[in-house]
């Protein structure tokens, strides 16, 4: 999957998930958990779409709570394979 | 697991499997049920240990909680033993906590109410297949040991609760009670979730292990079970002014 697939899929995610109307500005960088679009009780749905997404199993154990700042943050954190 | 009780019951998915797959999807809903109870007593023997000798914990809830903390280790040897043993693996958690600002004693309220939905979700499971003769003789054990604890504990969690309610909530403010009552409903959502688990539905040999889940989540007769395995958890929780009215899981 391309990335802006990817970027598309998790926008749209978020959209369906949010707590309040995103904004017109709303973007790739806009924080989701610090404007309270998403809460950290969305975290694990969230977690089990991303890991559809890419088809494989995130490491639990390193699930970090900064990957979840903005969509670049989680595009980087769980779909740019080093 | 008692085929009423697996996640999917009462779903034309699960009613298409065969009886082999039927079979084979219990072991991993049992594994799935033992692991999630294990990693919701996690974060709470966590929470107890950090209570004991507070000065805010008088010293018989300190006593009490030396025996609560003991007791919920000796369950997570036993479900990670049964998990390790017939599955592998325990399942994991994939919750983040997140700093947050709290009211005056909502901390302490939240904590509590946490122990309620792990211990009486897991409660309502344990006594029904205690009782399922159709069930392994070990797998009930497990339970029935299980539930004997967890009475005393719920016991001691409804007290304390409803005190820690008396205490704090007439002091806070009608938004932080509407916040709480919102952060509850939707904590009681999101502990139901990981009942359908896609890892658990993949292991099982269930393909779209992703959508199985959703389909679940949006299908009526799972959400009835999840209605009645909740009922006494939101009657308590709808008594102490905690929840406004019964939520919609």
């Amino acid at each position: 999957m391309q990335e802006h697939e990817v970027r598309t899929k998790l926008r749209d995610w978020i959209a369906k998930r949010a707590k309040k109307p995103l904004t017109a500005g709303f973007n790739d960088e806009t924080p989701v958990l610090e404007l309270g679009i998403l809460s950290s009780l969305d975290i694990v749905e969230f977690v089990l779409f991303i890991e559809n997404l890419r088809g494989d199993e995130v490491d639990a154990d390193n699930i970090q709570p900064e990957a979840f700042t903005n969509i670049s943050t989680l595009y980087s954190a769980f779909f740019e394979r080093t | 697991m008692p085929p009423e009780l697996i996640s999917i019951f009462g779903t034309p998915f699960y009613e298409a499997l065969s009886d082999k797959q039927r079979k084979r999807l219990s072991l991993f809903e049992i594994g799935n049920f033992f692991s999630l109870v294990l990693q919701g007593e996690r974060p709470l023997v966590q929470g107890l240990v950090h209570r004991l000798y507070l000065k805010s914990s008088s010293c018989e809830v300190t006593e009490y909680l030396h025996h609560f903390v003991d007791e919920e280790n000796k369950h997570m040897v036993m479900f990670g033993e049964f998990c390790n043993r017939y599955l592998g693996k325990v399942y994991p958690e994939k919750k983040i906590a997140l700093a947050r600002d709290y009211s005056k004693g909502e901390e302490e309220v939240a904590f509590f109410c946490k122990v309620m939905v792990v211990e009486e979700l897991g409660d309502y499971y344990n006594v029904l297949i205690d009782r399922d003769e159709r069930v392994d003789p070990l797998v009930r054990q497990i339970n029935r040991v299980h539930h004997v604890d967890e009475a005393r504990h719920l016991a001691f969690g409804r007290v304390h609760l409803a005190e820690l309610c008396e205490r704090h909530v007439p002091q806070w403010s009608p938004e932080t009670l509407a916040g709480f009552r919102a952060w509850l409903a939707e904590y009681l959502r999101a502990s139901w979730g990981d009942y359908y688990n896609p890892t658990m539905y993949r292991d099982a040999g269930l393909a779209d292990s992703y959508d199985v889940r959703q389909m679940a989540l949006n299908h009526p007769a799972c959400a009835a079970q999840r209605a009645r395995a909740s009922a006494k958890l939101v009657k308590y929780f709808v008594k102490t002014g905690l929840l406004a009215e019964e939520p919609r899981l």
